[in-house]
């Protein structure tokens, strides 16, 4: 694609006037010949600032009065315009040096707020990668027996890189309830993945009471079932979170902590799913 | 590298600068085929403000001269002087290499 020639108008006025007098019109032909990719224009911002902070090597008349064309322009004062405007261009504007400057300053700031913008959207943007809010490959349910045989029996299987209790939901509804039991092979529906997170301000919800078989809030004593969901003792208006929870077709379950279900609202014990058989009582011991 | 005449007191346009005069040794260009002519015999690509950059440089130490514009191009060539500081710079560069090859045999070329 060959370049504007405004575009490339405006690039070569950023040079210094009695540069541009000399090699206005061969570097602007030049670069429409050349096709210019982005850094052969901030090759030339970079040739501009320099012939800027080194006018001793622009031409100076002596030197270049030996020129043709110069010599024109000694003839006729508007010479020089006229020169590059041999182009068949509208006259060169000049840029003295304080609108060079001002410019200057202004892309400064430009490109510093730009920066800043950048950082704060940076800042803002969610980091899913690892961490809570990102999905975590538990294991197989057979991995998670060998790590903790216990879950079989149904005691919750704190794993804590994704801050949750994993329950297994039928053998833990039987040790709730006083029963000895061993299922370890839950299918995916029976499976929780409890969010250690205290719904009420946020605590972490400690390991299963072995008395009760219930999980108590150490902040402010909320209390929650055996499958988390909230007993009538305690501040929190509502179940522990859960996560979504999937089981590949290599049996690996995975916990995707940026899908969260809401714990079900308080309703008092009749409406749990699963009956805690002591609900009322706030101690754990 | 060595001497005044020469382009070894152009800081960062020392480099640029012998490509330029290399290639103007094979005869008069103007700033695109010299553009041209260096990415093809080094690869090295040279940007319009560097290229415009060392030219009036080399101008000003008179290495190289301006010849009259054609079609809104303007050739140029060496001055004698030019060739001689090429010249220099070259055995220079000779010697430097010469020293490299017997340091490092396996490198071919």
């Amino acid at each position: 694609m060959l370049p504007s020639p405004s575009l490339v108008r405006f690039a070569v006025r950023v040079y210094p006037n009695s540069w541009r007098r000399r090699y206005g019109v061969e570097l602007h032909s030049l670069v429409m010949e050349h096709r210019p990719g982005w850094r052969d224009w901030l090759d030339l911002l970079v040739g501009a600032i320099d012939a800027r902070l080194h006018p001793e090597v622009a031409p100076r008349p002596a030197l270049a009065a030996i020129l043709p064309a110069y010599r024109a322009s000694e003839a006729r004062p508007s010479a020089p315009v006229q020169a590059y405007g041999i182009v068949n261009e509208p006259p060169i504007r000049e840029i003295s040096r304080r609108t060079f400057m001002r410019r200057m300053l202004g892309a400064g700031v430009a490109l510093l707020s730009l920066e800043f913008v950048g950082g704060v959207l940076a800042f803002m943007w969610p980091q899913i990668r690892g961490g809570l809010g990102g999905t975590f490959a538990i294991g197989t349910v057979a991995d998670i027996v060998a790590r903790q045989p216990s879950f079989a029996a149904g005691w919750p299987y704190a794993y804590a890189p994704a801050r949750l209790f994993l329950i297994n939901v039928p053998a833990a509804e039987e040790l709730a309830l006083g029963h000895e039991i061993s299922i370890p092979n839950p299918a995916a529906n029976q499976l929780l993945a409890l969010w250690r997170k205290c719904p009420h301000l946020g605590c972490q919800v400690p390991e299963l009471c072995d008395a009760l078989k219930r999980f108590t809030c150490r902040c402010h004593g909320s209390t929650y079932n055996i499958l988390g969901e909230k007993l009538g003792y305690g501040p929190a208006d509502r179940g522990m979170d859960r996560f979504a929870i999937t089981i590949g077709p290599d049996g690996v379950v995975t916990v995707d902590t940026s899908k969260i279900t809401a714990g079900a609202l308080k309703r008092g014990p009749d409406s749990l799913v699963f009956t805690d058989p002591n609900p009322w009582m706030a101690e754990c011991r | 590298m060595t001497t005044d005449e020469g382009t070894g007191d152009l800081g960062r346009f020392a480099e640029p600068a012998l490509l330029v005069m290399v290639s103007l040794a094979s005869g008069t260009k103007h700033g695109y085929s010299i553009m041209a002519d260096i990415a093809s015999f080094s690869g090295t690509r040279i940007g319009p403000g560097t290229l415009y950059a060392v030219l009036a440089r080399l101008e000003a130490r008179g290495l190289i001269e301006p010849l009259d514009e054609v079609e809104r191009r303007r050739p140029y060539r060496l001055t004698p002087q030019g060739a001689a500081a090429l010249d220099a710079q070259l055995r220079v560069i000779g010697r430097l290499v010469q020293a490299a090859r017997v340091r490092r045999p396996h490198v071919a070329g």
